[in-house]
């Protein structure tokens, strides 16, 4: 057992945290979701984008012929693990392309497609930003049944339908798309296809669902004859589903270190506030109840980050996990949840006030934790989907819906 | 014992849910969110209309004399429809201290006019520290022959921006004790060097930001007597708490009835999702702890109608209401899945108040505190 970095992780966080000294305002840090919703946000995360590929950390897992690293697991922790904690923004290049878009190419792409696609991704350029279009109407957790339809034309495939929920979708150049190939299949998911859909095609219309909380992070799109090239169906035809697993596992997993690593930083932020904020002529953090809360977050955050951990560690041994992203994707949105509730009751009223307001406190990030974590449950599976996987694939328990 | 309510009580109820449900569409309570004023006045006179400023005001100041019961279940209605308009801080927070604690003459001054929905008013408390603690008002209020000027800043103030009078709670002295030495003043809100900001939250709602830059007001705006005030503040504390309960169990048995229709409608997996157990203990578990909160309330109310003692019930009814109903909104968009997070849906607008229900009039932290020394702790 060895619960250490080594030297060149370690030399690595030392120059992220120089990066962020240079590059970031003083105090700032991204706050969930926000980079989406604001044009200005937006703009701010590209540029950010594009001076972590130059520095070759924004892809730095992938191999070098596709404009990665060759970083190894633990380079990579480090470096989301930062990325949690000091807020960098634009990492993910819209939602999919960074976490799962890539490693599904490099894992089952056509040579083709990993050479066109990937260094996009890599560069930090609008042309590399990505959504992921599963959801729909009434293919949600039963992500199965849905109806979107791709028929083969020649040497094209002719996409028509809706999507739903589709974060990023208003910045995105490329789509990440689950369609159904085969309508007749005998089994819903055999007959469903993975496609890259250039979101500039004719035919398609991108329409805002804003959060109750004013956030434009979703989109619902409708696809009306658009016409995909079938040299970009990732994968055979009607075997999409395997592959998708796939991906949403690399997306689940991509939470992991980096959920830790901003959860971490709004626990330090509570905690700072609590010691420099009277109450009764003394600092909050004197009051037990306010030192217990903490200290049971505290717990929590460090769970978090070692189950995290254990993933990374039995994929560094070439094992892929199977139901340990959804344990870590369960916890951490129970980790997110609580320590939301824990900063609501310790900034009390003040944290209902939301950034950049001059009454806000911590930059806001206690009213945005708390107005993003039920979403969080719910986004890339549902907490009760997460635990439907961790039972059968986890325990080994009989399939229960 | 008798959990039921009067005939008369169930048709005020029954009329109440049909004006609000007329009145008050979410659609309005959607607009009401980006209007300045935040309240339709067109609505508020409707209400003073059918009695429901004066519905716990005595005859001879124009109210309808009606029972506390009466009101409790009228903001019970107004919380399960989310009703933005300044009427709990007018009535809950303002007049029932005014009809207990004012003179004759302030009586007739103010009472007759909130019956009739021409004033609002606004209870000025909370500073800095946001926290319902006497230690913590310092708004100085500092004596000059037959009135007195106003000094301070009070922060989280409900409705201020469209109020009428403020019920201002300032210092007046500095004993040792620090509910000794507060002065309650009825101040006239266009008096000079009053400054009204509007602090952007989360509901969204009118939470005020209130300046007092030396503010005159007579002496005979003080309300109760001087250095007496927080007996009054005590009372708010818990006739206004109770109420405020009423509103937030209002709205957590909404949130359950959408919540459990949702569940039979959607279907994933060839069967609605309400027939997973996962969903459905989820939904009995906010039956039960919404039920449970629902009658710690009337409970505390009821206690409070006899003019009974209830610290202890009414703190108690204030933490659980709190608690259920942020888990009854949480679980509540968790059962609608990414439906639950969309501005179209309903739920949102009651997860985005649940903060605001929660720390007025003390959050359930500061209630467990008051339950602790009840209890003799
Ligand atoms: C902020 C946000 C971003 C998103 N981004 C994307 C995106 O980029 N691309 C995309 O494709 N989708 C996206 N989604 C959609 C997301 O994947 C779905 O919301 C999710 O899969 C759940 O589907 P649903 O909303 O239809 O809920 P439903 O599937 O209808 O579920 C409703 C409730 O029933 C429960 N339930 C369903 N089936 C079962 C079962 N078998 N056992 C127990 N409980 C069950 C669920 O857990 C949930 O509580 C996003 C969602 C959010 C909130």
């Amino acid at each position: 057992m060895d619960f250490e970095f080594g030297e060149k992780e370690e030399k690595l966080r030392r120059e992220i945290r120089n990066f962020v000294k240079e590059e970031l305002p003083p105090g700032y840090f991204s706050l969930v979701a926000e980079e989406e919703s604001s044009d200005e946000e937006w703009e701010f995360a590209m540029s950010i984008a594009k001076k972590l590929a130059k520095r070759g950390w924004l892809t730095m897992a992938w191999p070098k012929e596709y404009g990665g690293q060759g970083a190894s697991i633990w380079e990579q922790a480090v470096y989301g693990e930062e990325v949690g904690y000091w807020g960098i923004p634009g990492t993910s290049m819209g939602v999919s392309g960074v976490g799962w878009v890539g490693p599904s190419l490099i894992l089952f792409g056509g040579e083709e497609q990993r050479r066109k696609y990937l260094p996009l991704i890599a560069s930090g350029e609008p042309d590399g930003v990505w959504c992921t279009a599963y959801s729909e109407p009434n293919a949600g957790s039963d992500f199965a049944n849905i109806q979107t339809r791709a028929v083969r034309e020649g040497d094209e495939y002719i996409i028509n339908g809706q999507k739903t929920w589709t974060s990023a979708a208003h910045r995105a150049r490329w789509c990440w798309l689950a369609a159904k190939t085969d309508p007749d299949a005998a089994k819903k998911h055999r007959g469903i296809s993975l496609f890259i859909m250039d979101m500039k095609s004719p035919g398609i219309t991108v329409r805002p669902i804003l959060g109750y909380s004013g956030v434009h992070i979703i989109n619902e799109e409708f696809f009306d004859n658009v016409r995909v090239p079938a040299s970009n169906l990732v994968g055979e035809e009607n075997k999409g589903w395997y592959l998708l697993m796939q991906s949403l596992a690399f997306e689940r997993a991509s939470f992991g270190v980096g959920l830790y690593g901003s959860n971490r930083r709004i626990l330090d932020e509570i905690i700072k506030y609590a010691k420099e904020t009277q109450c009764r002529g003394k600092p909050l953090s004197c009051n037990p109840l306010v030192r217990h809360k903490l200290a049971d977050r505290a717990i929590e955050v460090e769970t978090l980050k070692l189950i995290s951990y254990q993933t990374l560690w039995k994929t560094s041994q070439g094992i892929v996990p199977v139901y340990e992203p959804s344990r870590d994707k369960a916890y951490g949105d129970l980790v997110m949840e609580r320590l939301a509730i824990t900063g609501t009751e310790i900034l009390g009223a003040y944290s209902q006030v939301p950034s950049p307001s001059k009454w806000a406190k911590l930059r806001g990030c206690v009213e945005r934790l708390y107005s993003f974590a039920p979403a969080m449950k719910i986004l890339s599976g549902t907490d009760e989907i997460e635990r439907c996987v961790i039972g059968q694939f986890g325990l080994g328990l009989p399939k229960s819906y | 014992m008798d959990f039921s309510f009067t005939e008369e009580q169930e048709m005020l109820r029954t009329s109440a849910r049909d004006f609000l449900g007329k009145e008050c569409p979410k659609t309005k309570v959607r607009e009401l969110e980006a209007d300045e004023r935040g309240y339709h006045p067109q609505t508020w006179h409707k209400m003073a209309e059918l009695g429901w400023m004066g519905l716990v005001i005595p005859s001879e100041y124009g109210g309808t004399g009606g029972q506390f019961m009466d009101l409790v279940l009228l903001l019970e209605e107004m919380g399960r429809n989310i009703l933005p308009s300044p009427f709990f801080s007018t009535v809950a927070l303002c007049s029932l201290p005014i009809l207990e604690f004012g003179s004759k003459g302030q009586k007739e001054e103010f009472l007759p006019k909130v019956a009739k929905g021409e004033i609002i008013l606004a209870l000025a408390l909370t500073e800095s520290s946001a926290t319902y603690e006497a230690s913590e008002i310092r708004l100085r209020a500092t004596p000059k022959g037959e009135e007195y000027i106003l000094e301070g800043t009070k922060l989280f103030v409900n409705d201020a921006n469209v109020a009428n009078y403020l019920l201002v709670a300032t210092r007046t002295g500095d004993r040792e004790n620090p509910e000794e030495g507060i002065t309650l003043f009825l101040v006239d809100a266009t008096s000079r060097g009053i400054k009204v900001e509007v602090i952007p939250t989360t509901a969204p709602d009118k939470q005020c930001q209130v300046n007092f830059d030396k503010v005159t007001v007579s002496q005979q705006n003080i309300l109760g007597e001087v250095n007496q005030g927080w007996e009054i503040v005590e009372f708010i504390l818990q006739k206004a708490t109770i109420l405020k309960c009423a509103e937030i169990i209002g709205a957590s048995q909404a949130v359950l009835e959408m919540s459990n229709s949702y569940a039979k409608e959607r279907v994933q997996f060839g069967r609605p999702i309400g027939s997973f157990q996962a969903i459905q203990h989820k939904l009995a578990d906010m039956l039960i702890e919404v039920d449970g909160a629902k009658y710690l309330v009337y409970e505390a109310a009821w206690k409070i109608s006899q003019g009974r003692p209830s610290i202890l019930e009414v703190s108690m009814a204030k933490a659980k209401a709190c608690e259920v109903h942020q888990r009854a909104c949480l679980d509540g968009i968790q059962i609608h899945g990414a439906l639950g997070f969309s501005q179209d849906h309903d739920i949102g607008l009651y997860f985005r108040r649940v903060k605001a229900a929660e720390f007025a009039l003390g959050d359930a932290d500061f209630h467990r505190e008051r339950i602790a020394s009840e209890l003799g702790l």
